[in-house]
């Protein structure tokens, strides 16, 4: 009696942030893609911090007297061109992945929000005639051939690739924030914020930014997937992760040149870059769908 | 999942064999040549009529430009095979031949050559073929303004005088050697002084020599169409026409092959040499090519200031796997830069992967954590290599990391020193000079390591001036023992050369310069 008592009791005063989180996850949850996009990244995850011990043989060693050979038991998804084990190079190659998708989106974020943020709540001249007609500028030439020509300025390599793949991604972010800053800085909450003397750091950092981190978030988990895209064209290019590291893209340049003979070489990566990009994808859907309220 | 693999390749190759068939369809022929030879050029190039009358061959490149003293490509000569006659060429077993020349006399002292020039030869012009057009060809290649590539080739020359109609004397400034071999390539292509002195620059898109067929048009990127020259002066080729289309990508040019599309190719994959021996519809020719690849070690950057890591180097790759794994046996392991086909091979053998001692000189040379950046053409046979080589090397505690670089770059890197390791090597020359002075005498115009050792160089000297085979034989032997010693450059392997053709094509006579010689090809 007792207890159901206290149990009406807490039906009778729900704590209002646990009911969104429930109804936010239900959301979620009805989506059944997002659900499989968002294990498919976990896995991922999973198998990228646990390649060492996932993995049956070292991902560079190479062994002349196993070329080109197709899958089996020993090796999963076969052999490549100079002997070395594809499953073992591919698990490796979405630590590559992922971390050149996280970084470069970190990057992005980083110099992204400040900019926004700034811009957006200060407006004028900065704004309006540097800022973005700057990131006008950038979003007029094709994101790939961009971080063609960066990677190319900064030279090779998986440092350099996700350095410009950032550059490439950071006007989307100072734009985003911008609109979002912009929006709000005509709000009643902020007015009152003025109005009681607060500096503009504070309602900038605690007010105004946490009102736009699901837009972030959305943004954020998108662009990790095509920077993923990103590093793998570069890497495929030439520009990307250098040999004998494995990265997804390089991969799938070594194996063109087997497709008629031994197309599991370029298969296998090829598969994983199209299961990854789509599951991120899918996931980040189901994340915006998730925080936005006006969805049911 | 493989299935609908196999499907979409499919899907994709027919799709390709569909745009390249539409392509050859629409030509109408443009007859640039005048005179009285121009009234037979007929022109019928559908490549796949019962009666086929067009050789089409596959090249691994569009050639920039058609005229032979201007030309710096390789891909380039392939096409003036059927273009142009030589002074003088190189038969299968590598002797000198009389083509233009009939015969040549070398004076005693070396310096002076006499031409004595074959008659009744005309451009496809009409000019006649003589003493006054070698004499004008000779001065073309060598006028600064015209700034061309052949130049350093034929720089000696010091006079070229008209003895007769048909007897030409060539005087040159010091003894040389490999000069009648010069002649076997393009500074030996007559062009016609007419055609050159109408046209100017323009003879690049409309050239014209003696070669058996003569210049019908040219779409950049697609084909050059070339017609049967019927005023040629030997007996004229069989097959009335030939198509010369450009592939770069390898899988490519197989499966047009395979497919009919094409009927000669003048390169293939390595990857390629088992399936296309099978292949009963393809005959596949293999000669030891005069060629050799390596690597430039840039001798006045660490840690190559080093001998002992440069011999290291030398002695930890195992060149026998990378000519397994990488060329499928479609090269041998280098030792030096003469290729066994050549009459300067030398005869020792050297040890291949000899990871202890090169351990023991890595230990001598007292430099620790050596490391070093190996640029390459981001290709996959040049790739897959390196990795290879990286492994190798980290066996005996040297650190290779690998830059991709393109082409272009990669030349003005090595000619600005700009590097530390390139992975580059050299077509090869008939004449054993040709594939060593320029690399390894002091400050040679391709001597990109910085190399200089007096000994080298009087070598090299000497074996210029000495035309008796065995005594420069013995020299060029002298040299590659002090080439692999010093190690300024690492030798790797020598490539073959394979010509792929359908097995109609009859005819073919495979000279290890690697040229497509379409004169004495026919159709059976």
């Amino acid at each position: 009696m007792e207890q159901a008592t206290e149990a009406n009791v807490k039906q009778k005063i729900p704590n209002p942030r646990v009911e969104m989180f429930k109804a936010m996850m239900g959301r979620f949850f009805q989506n059944k893609l997002a659900v499989l996009g968002g294990f498919f990244t976990f896995l991922l995850i999973f198998m990228a911090i646990f390649a060492s011990v996932i993995v049956p043989h070292d991902p560079i060693e190479q062994n002349y007297s196993e070329i080109m050979m197709s899958p089996s038991a020993d090796h999963w998804f076969g052999t490549d061109e100079i002997g070395r084990d594809i499953f073992s190079r591919v698990i490796y190659g979405a630590q590559v992945s992922l971390q050149a998708g996280l970084i470069s989106v970190g990057i992005a974020l980083a110099v992204g929000v400040p900019i926004g943020l700034i811009s957006g709540y200060y407006r004028g001249f900065w704004d309006e005639f540097v800022i973005m007609r700057f990131t006008d500028a950038m979003l007029s030439f094709p994101p790939l051939v961009l971080a063609l020509a960066l990677a190319a300025v900064l030279g090779a390599g998986l440092e350099n690739a996700m350095i410009a793949i950032g550059i490439v991604l950071t006007p989307n972010f100072i734009r985003l924030i911008r609109a979002e800053v912009i929006a709000h800085r005509e709000r009643e909450y902020v007015e009152a914020g003025k109005a009681s003397g607060l500096r503009d750091w504070r309602i900038i950092l605690i007010h105004i930014l946490p009102n736009t981190l699901a837009p972030i978030m959305v943004q954020a988990t998108l662009a990790i997937a095509s920077a993923i895209i990103s590093e793998a064209s570069l890497s495929y290019l030439g520009l990307g992760t250098q040999p004998p590291d494995p990265s997804w893209g390089a991969m799938l340049a070594d194996g063109q040149g087997y497709l008629s003979d031994a197309p599991w070489i370029a298969l296998f990566p090829g598969i994983f870059i199209f299961i990854t990009v789509l599951s991120i994808n899918l996931f980040g859907d189901g994340i915006r769908d998730m925080l936005d309220p006006k969805l049911k | 999942m493989r299935k609908l693999f196999l499907f979409a390749l499919l899907l994709a190759f027919s799709f390709l064999m569909v745009a390249c068939s539409s392509a050859s369809s629409s030509t109408d022929g443009n007859d640039a040549s005048e005179g009285d030879s121009d009234n037979q050029s007929e022109d019928s190039s559908s490549s796949n009529s019962e009666s086929k009358d067009t050789l089409v061959i596959g090249l691994d490149d569009d050639p920039p430009q058609l005229d032979p003293h201007r030309s710096s490509a390789a891909v380039d000569r392939q096409t003036f095979q059927s273009l142009y006659n030589k002074l003088i060429d190189i038969n299968e077993n590598l002797e000198l031949e009389p083509e233009l020349a009939t015969d040549w006399n070398i004076s005693d002292d070396g310096l002076t050559y006499t031409l004595t020039l074959q008659e009744g030869v005309t451009f496809h012009d009409g000019t006649d073929f003589n003493a006054e057009a070698v004499k004008f060809n000779f001065e073309r290649m060598l006028d600064p303004d015209f700034a061309s590539p052949r130049a350093s080739e034929v720089n000696l020359i010091e006079e070229v005088n008209v003895l007769g109609d048909y007897e030409v004397e060539i005087v040159l400034s010091e003894p040389f050697a490999p000069f009648l071999s010069v002649l076997t390539d393009r500074a030996g292509m007559m062009v016609s002084p007419t055609a050159v002195e109408e046209l100017g620059d323009d003879f690049a898109n409309q050239p014209v020599g003696t070669g058996p067929y003569e210049f019908v048009e040219r779409v950049a990127q697609s084909k050059i169409e070339l017609t049967r020259y019927e005023g040629y002066w030997r007996e004229k080729p069989a097959i009335a026409n030939v198509e010369i289309r450009p592939f770069p990508d390898a899988n490519v040019r197989v499966t047009n092959l395979v497919s009919g599309e094409l009927d000669l190719l003048n390169k293939i994959a390595f990857k390629d040499i088992e399936k296309l021996k099978e292949d009963p519809s393809i005959t596949l020719l293999e000669k030891d090519a005069l060629g050799y690849q390596g690597i430039h070690l840039n001798t006045e950057v660490e840690p190559f200031t080093n001998k002992n890591i440069r011999q290291a180097i030398n002695l930890a790759i195992d060149r026998e796997a990378i000519t397994r794994v990488v060329f499928h046996g479609g090269a041998v392991p280098a030792v030096s830069a003469f290729a066994p086909s050549s009459w300067a091979a030398p005869d020792f053998e050297q040890p291949n992967a000899d990871v202890e001692a090169a351990k023991a000189l890595v230990e001598e040379s007292g430099l620790t954590d050596v490391s070093f950046t190996l640029k390459i053409n981001p290709k996959p046979e040049e790739e897959q290599m390196a990795q290879m080589m990286q492994a190798m090397l980290s066996e005996v505690g040297i650190t290779m990391e690998i830059e991709m670089v393109e082409f272009g770059t990669m030349l003005d890197q090595l000619s600005t020193g700009d590097f530390e390791a390139v992975r580059l090597g050299w077509s090869g020359r008939t004449d054993p000079d040709g594939n060593a002075y320029r690399f390894f005498y002091t400050d040679a115009p391709n001597n990109y390591t910085n190399y200089s050792n007096p000994e080298v160089d009087g070598l090299l000297d000497e074996a210029r001036t000495v035309s008796v085979q065995e005594e420069r034989k013995a020299m060029y032997d002298q040299l590659s023992e002090i080439l692999w010693d010093d190690a300024p450059y690492i030798f790797l392997y020598h490539e073959r050369d394979y010509k792929a053709m359908k097995n109609y094509v009859k005819g073919f006579e495979h000279v290890a310069d690697t040229m497509v010689r379409t004169e004495s090809v026919y159709f059976e």
